[in-house]
């Protein structure tokens, strides 16, 4: 690999993260919310007392947010915070800082959405690789086709809605929300704590993972069928290769490659969370966290959490670039 | 770079795969949520805690006396009840915990109360605040547990009228209600075993006179006080800019009114009290002189556990609460609630809508609730419903297009309708509690002429023609081309009645829609709204703090905001003057009172709609004793903390 190349590739990435960061920051405020207000009106509203001279305290809070200065000044501040990873105070959750905010709930999501993520791949890929292999039993095909069909059609919050009716509330066999169960006191060095936590992400991982499991193996089934016309593949039958043989090692191991860059487009993504499955299971995640920041447009905690989505995207497209001729011995970067 | 020249791509993938597996782990492993905090360390001969107005009982034993209540603010405290001894765990009662934490005691599933509330500190199951235990930091909301840990000078029973001394025995005013003197109670500690007295209450109140804007209720404490003094550790002196008869008020807890007393020894330590979260649990925070401590608290939950004593028990004023552990989780939707109570995993929450309420009283016949199995289901709230207006947006600057609406307005099917019949008509921005109830009375024949609950389209109809309105070929009034339009701005609590009444218009010939922007608050304040769903607060001794909502300008200071953007100098002048009136003066009050509504009344720039009632669902799997309108001892345990 040429050092230019990975040197061009670095400040694409980097510019990349400076738009991104820089539209982060501007569109929160094109909203004509004001977070403050709504938050001092939403205590009142709870109440039913609305205090004396609301604007005089809205207008306190603002400057010590910095919300008063002008947008430029404003902007300066924030890529400066950018750079030291530093995302201010939420402001709806006043005085907790946007990376309390997200270190809470950044390791219910990676675990929640990176094992799903997994599952889902493992399991998608395989059962497409076997519908798209020729000389599978035509049974798997015609058992596996339509449901997983139908299944890359539905969305994941829409399956957790069904789960949670059939699974929580009429046969009331799994919990219908939240992290771990109420009254529990968190024991991290309690098996049968870890293993409540288990029990409780059991349905919106099977939300996940059967939203996601159908999209992953008609994309491998896709490829599959492909692969059946290369070359290579022809030429394996010919030297009379196993059947095993040609699957893994021709077939699977080619058709592989587009599943891969979904994959690792998929890990980085898994900071976004799966923002309404969380939400329907109050999981306890970043998604929720997310969804909760845009509702009340708080400024700081959206531009926190989605640098951080928008750095994983980042990072996880720059790894694959770079390892990409590695996985296809067919890409190369050197100069011809 | 070539790796194939040092490594084989199957070698690379193995490698990787193995690393990147680590990683996760590893990742996983450091970014495991912090472990909870330990429980506060016991300290030894604290004072005994307990908050005194809810009397549960575990199912498991006999229900308690009521409570009584102490009436006149100046009787000494009743003879020393001595705490009821709780009784023992039923022998199949479960530990409520999963997993358990050294020092953390379980408590079984019938000596733990689960709520799930709701308010600024919760989102989508999880709690924001789990941290925050200063009622004066910006994100505090003192419904979610937090008001467990304040106790006021005094305390006001709304259902019986009376005032309770409770960290006061007694209180003065000077005559001209510009000095107010408390007598402070003797012997009472905070929990960290520093003495309570005057001083923590007055450098409550200079402080908050000093911060203004900075934090909640200082901008009313600037307005209004000029000095609080101790003048030893049981008498506290505050000196009044004006006359401040209502200034009792602020000093018990109430809608989000009261003034909630800090630990001098702590708080003045602190610089900025709005980002002061009063919790460590390594050093017993929050203290306070309440008969509850913080055991863990996280965005999922917080638990609460009472303490073994508390000196109002010791005192006689009230029970040590039989409730061991308090659970607070985090209000998701009502149909997440409802399926708690079905399955019982919740004893009591945020109110409900009367269809859900239907379904959990249908499916799980432990429930209960204010009223049993029968409608409303609930009691009123101090804030009744009513359709705000914007009264500076044409044509709704017009009070005869104001009074159209109205007229349009069926609230009988509202009611019907929305509420499941389960509710009732509101005619005044005014609460129904036995001490306002005077001044409905006051305005009876006003309303007679002015009926604000009136359904008579024709006379609505004949207002707008008389204003040249025209009903056109698609059923909508409209006047040179412009139809009334009317965008309702609404919230989730409204999502009953917003719609209903949206079409109720619509089918009058009203442009009318309902909907639920996000920045609705936001709109209201600075009056770009046209409508807006809301409610009217503040009142429960005299109606001020409703008539307020709608003053324009004071010539005492500053004023609320008035959302309706109504503008009546008379009505200003008269509330003025009201709030200067003191409280014993019931029949200055009434004709200042009956002055005003002169002004608001025929007016009308608000339509009333309906009473708010708190329909809480009560469980009795765990807990009976519940209040209800027979056994009216407390209000049911809603958000607002008047749940002890």
């Amino acid at each position: 690999m040429r050092f230019d190349y990975l040197l061009k590739r670095l400040g694409i990435f980097l510019a990349v993260i400076w738009v991104a960061s820089t539209l982060n920051f501007l569109l929160p405020r094109l909203s004509t919310q004001n977070p403050i207000r709504d938050k001092l009106m939403s205590q009142a509203a709870s109440t039913g007392y609305l205090q004396l001279a609301l604007e005089e305290m809205t207008a306190e809070y603002e400057a010590k947010f910095g919300l008063d200065r002008p947008v430029w000044q404003q902007y300066i501040a924030y890529m400066t915070d950018v750079f030291r990873l530093d995302f201010n105070y939420s402001i709806t959750n006043y005085p907790r800082t946007v990376l309390s905010m997200i270190q809470d709930a950044l390791p219910w999501t990676i675990g929640l959405l990176g094992t799903t993520t997994l599952i889902a791949f493992t399991l998608g890929t395989l059962l497409g690789a076997l519908m798209g292999w020729p000389r599978s039993p035509k049974f798997i095909s015609r058992l596996l086709f339509p449901p997983l069909l139908t299944l890359s059609a539905i969305p994941g919050y829409l399956l957790g809605l069904v789960l949670v009716y059939i699974l929580s509330f009429q046969l009331k066999m799994f919990p219908t929300f939240g992290g771990y169960t109420i009254g529990t006191i968190p024991n991290w060095s309690s098996v049968a704590f870890w293993g409540d936590i288990l029990y409780h992400s059991i349905l919106p991982a099977l939300a996940i993972i059967l939203g996601a499991v159908g999209t992953w193996a008609l994309g491998m089934r896709a490829m599959m069928v492909t692969t059946q016309g290369e070359d290579y593949m022809v030429f394996a039958q010919a030297k009379g290769l196993k059947g095993s043989t040609l699957f893994m090692r021709y077939a699977v191991r080619n058709a592989l490659l587009p599943q891969a860059t979904g994959l690792a487009l998929a890990l980085g993504n898994i900071l976004s969370g799966a923002v309404l499955v969380e939400v329907i299971f109050a999981y306890p995640g970043i998604g929720t966290t997310l969804f909760h920041a845009i509702r009340e447009n708080d400024y700081f905690l959206i531009q926190g959490i989605i640098i951080g989505i928008i750095a994983s995207l980042g990072v996880a497209t720059l790894i694959l670039d770079l390892i990409y001729p590695i996985l296809d011995p067919r890409i190369t970067y050197k100069k011809t | 770079m070539d790796v194939r020249q040092r490594t084989s791509r199957r070698d690379f993938i193995r490698i990787g795969f193995l690393g990147t597996s680590a990683a996760l782990l590893a990742a996983c492993g450091q970014q495991a949520p912090a472990a909870p905090p330990t429980a506060a360390p016991a300290a030894p001969g604290q004072f005994t805690n307990a908050q005194p107005v809810v009397q549960m009982t575990p199912t498991a034993a006999a229900k308690p006396a009521a409570p009584a209540a102490d009436a006149k603010p100046t009787a000494a405290p009743a003879a020393a009840a001595k705490p009821t001894e709780a009784p023992k765990p039923a022998a199949d009662a479960k530990p409520s915990t999963v997993g358990a934490v050294e020092g953390v005691r379980q408590v079984p599933r019938n000596r733990t109360m689960v709520l799930s509330f709701a308010g600024t500190g919760a989102a989508e199951g999880r709690w924001t605040d789990y941290e925050l235990w200063n009622r004066y930091a910006l994100g505090a909301n003192m419904q979610n547990g937090g008001l467990l840990f304040y106790e006021p000078v005094y305390y006001y029973s709304a259902f019986a009228d009376k005032w309770i001394p409770w960290l006061a025995e007694d209180h003065k005013f000077s005559d001209d209600f510009k000095q107010l003197t408390y007598k402070i109670r003797s012997g009472i500690n905070w929990s960290d075993g520093q003495p309570f007295t005057a001083e923590d209450i007055a450098f409550t109140l200079n402080s908050l006179r000093e911060m203004g804007p900075k934090v909640a209720l200082g901008n009313e404490v600037q307005q209004a006080v000029a000095d609080a003094k101790a003048t030893d550790p049981t008498t506290l002196v505050i000196n009044f800019k004006l006359p401040s008869p209502r200034w009792n008020l602020y000093m018990a807890f109430g809608a989000g009114l009261g003034i909630y007393i800090v630990p001098k020894h702590i708080f003045e330590k602190v610089d900025d009290w709005s980002k002061f979260t009063f919790y460590d649990p390594e050093k017993g925070w929050p203290v306070s002189t309440t008969q509850w401590k913080v055991v863990h608290t996280s965005p999922q939950q917080k638990l609460i556990d009472r303490k073994d004593s508390w000196w109002a028990a010791e005192r006689g004023l009230s029970r040590m609460s039989k409730v061991e552990r308090l659970v607070y989780i985090a209000y998701t939707t009502e149909t997440q609630a409802a399926q708690l109570f079905i399955s019982n995993q919740l004893d009591a929450s945020l109110d409900v809508r009367p269809a859900t309420m239907e379904q959990i009283l249908a499916q799980n016949p432990k429930v209960t609730t204010w009223t049993g199995n029968e409608k409303p289901y609930g009691y009123t709230d101090q804030w009744p419903t009513n359709l705000m207006i914007n009264n500076t947006k044409p044509p709704f600057d017009d009070k005869d297009i104001r009074w159209a609406i109205s007229y349009f307005i069926d609230r009988d099917k509202v009611v019907q309708i929305g509420n499941r019949g389960a509710g009732s008509r509101s005619p005044l921005p005014l609460p129904n509690t036995p001490a306002i109830r005077p001044y409905f009375d006051a305005v009876k024949d006003l309303l007679k002429q002015y009926d604000t609950n009136e359904f008579n389209p024709e006379k609505g109809a004949k207002l707008l023609e008389g204003k040249g309105y025209t009903k056109g070929a698609d059923g909508l009034w409209a006047k040179g081309g412009e139809k009334i339009t009317l965008p309702i701005n609404g919230w989730a609590v409204f999502s009953d009645i917003g719609p209903v009444i949206s079409e109720m218009l619509k089918q009058q010939g009203i442009d009318a829609s309902y909907q639920t922007p996000p920045d609705f608050n936001d709109q209201a304040i600075k009056g770009t709204y046209t409508g807006y769903m809301t409610g009217t607060g503040g009142s429960w001794v005299d109606p001020y703090f409703h008539m307020r909502l709608f003053q324009s300008a004071s010539g005492l200071g500053a004023v609320p905001v008035n959302i309706s953007r109504w503008k009546n100098d008379e009505y200003d002048k008269i509330v003025d003057q009201f709030v200067q009136t003191p409280l014993t003066e019931k029949d200055k009050l009434l004709g200042l009172y009956v002055k005003a509504m002169e002004q608001w009344i025929p007016n009308l720039p608000v339509p009333q709609i309906t009473e708010w009632y708190h329909r809480i669902p009560c469980n009795q799997t765990y807990w009976t004793g519940w209040p209800t309108n027979k056994d009216p001892y407390v209000t049911a345990p809603s958000g607002t903390g008047r749940f002890r």
